[in-house]
């Protein structure tokens, strides 16, 4: 008995923390450290960050990628334009329908009013 | 802004899931209110003060880095003492002092028991040797068990309660001494 009492008065003092005149200036200093190792970790990672952009572009450059693209997008406005001249040759043609331009815009009128009903037609078939 | 605690108001619970959120002022409360208990434990378990203090940082920092792992069970100070006990044993052993079978001790402290030394439990530990000292100080200022010293120090659990029964011995004779009793004869008592 006497043994245990002595043993939970031993883990009293061990638990009881000795006071320090300079605690203050110890927590600072692990403050210090902590603030200093995270610049040091977001410098890394913005270092390293910058090394993976870097890489990157090299690349990019490297493989021709932007020359290959700009001779994709001329192409692509080459055909556009072949496209636009096309449609218009067709409205060319229109003209030259045996009816009038009333007519057509009738038929226009009709099948957008024709499209509507079929969406309502479907919106309440699958509500 | 009304509802924002200030770090000092909050539970160490609190701090250290603040901590793990990455908060770092709550973090330095608690190397605030614990920073000394830890401190106080490496110099108890026979670390120099300057190293004590480097241990201590580097125990603050190793408990920043694994704050998640901290769930509130026991108390954060017991928490951070077990991380920064096993820092300490882990260069005990590097330095090459590690000699559980020394017993040289303090032996300065001879003669009539004073009354601040039954109470200084600092002084009491000094009588021990390093090898008592240690495995006295890990048990019982640290919470580490007998096996899991045995472990940090790789020495069979025998040896470390040997080392832990002899350091009590010692240490009862130092701290509730019976009347009448001199350091000399505890010192006697405590080696045989």
């Amino acid at each position: 008995m006497a043994e245990l009492d002595f043993e939970m008065k031993l883990d009293r003092m061990f638990n009881e923390p000795p006071t320090m005149p300079d605690a203050e200036a110890f927590a600072r200093l692990v403050e210090m450290r902590l603030d200093r190792g995270w610049t040091l970790r977001q410098v890394a990672i913005g270092a390293a960050g910058l090394v993976a952009g870097l890489a990157g572009v090299s690349q990019v450059l490297g493989s021709r990628l932007l020359f290959d693209a700009g001779e994709a997008t001329q192409r692509n406005a080459s055909a556009f334009t072949q496209s636009v001249t096309s449609v218009m040759r067709t409205g060319e043609n229109l003209s030259a329908l045996p009816f009038g331009g009333e007519a057509m815009w009738l038929a226009a009128a009709l099948g957008v009013m024709a499209l509507a009903f079929a969406v309502t037609r479907a919106v309440e078939e699958f509500q | 802004m009304a509802g924002v605690k200030s770090p000092a108001s909050l539970h160490d619970v609190e701090l250290a899931a603040l901590a793990a959120a990455g908060d770092r002022p709550a973090f330095g409360e608690l190397v605030r209110r614990h920073g000394s208990a830890v401190r106080g434990l490496l110099r108890r378990m026979g670390a120099e003060p300057s190293t004590a203090d480097d241990i201590a940082q580097d125990a603050f920092l190793a408990a920043f880095e694994r704050i998640a792992e901290f769930r509130g069970e026991g108390t954060f100070s017991a928490w951070v003492r077990k991380i920064a006990a096993r820092l300490y044993v882990r260069r005990w052993r590097k330095e090459s002092r590690y000699d559980l079978d020394a017993e040289t001790a303090d032996e300065s402290h001879g003669g009539e028991i004073s009354a601040a030394a039954r109470i200084d439990l600092d002084e009491a530990l000094k009588t021990l040797s390093p090898a008592e000292r240690m495995c006295v100080s890990l048990c019982y200022g640290a919470g580490v068990s007998h096996a899991e010293a045995a472990e940090a120090l790789n020495t069979p659990l025998g040896t470390v309660k040997s080392h832990v029964k002899r350091g009590l011995d010692k240490l009862r004779l130092r701290l509730a001494p019976p009347e009448g009793a001199t350091l000399e004869s505890a010192g006697r008592e405590g080696h045989g």
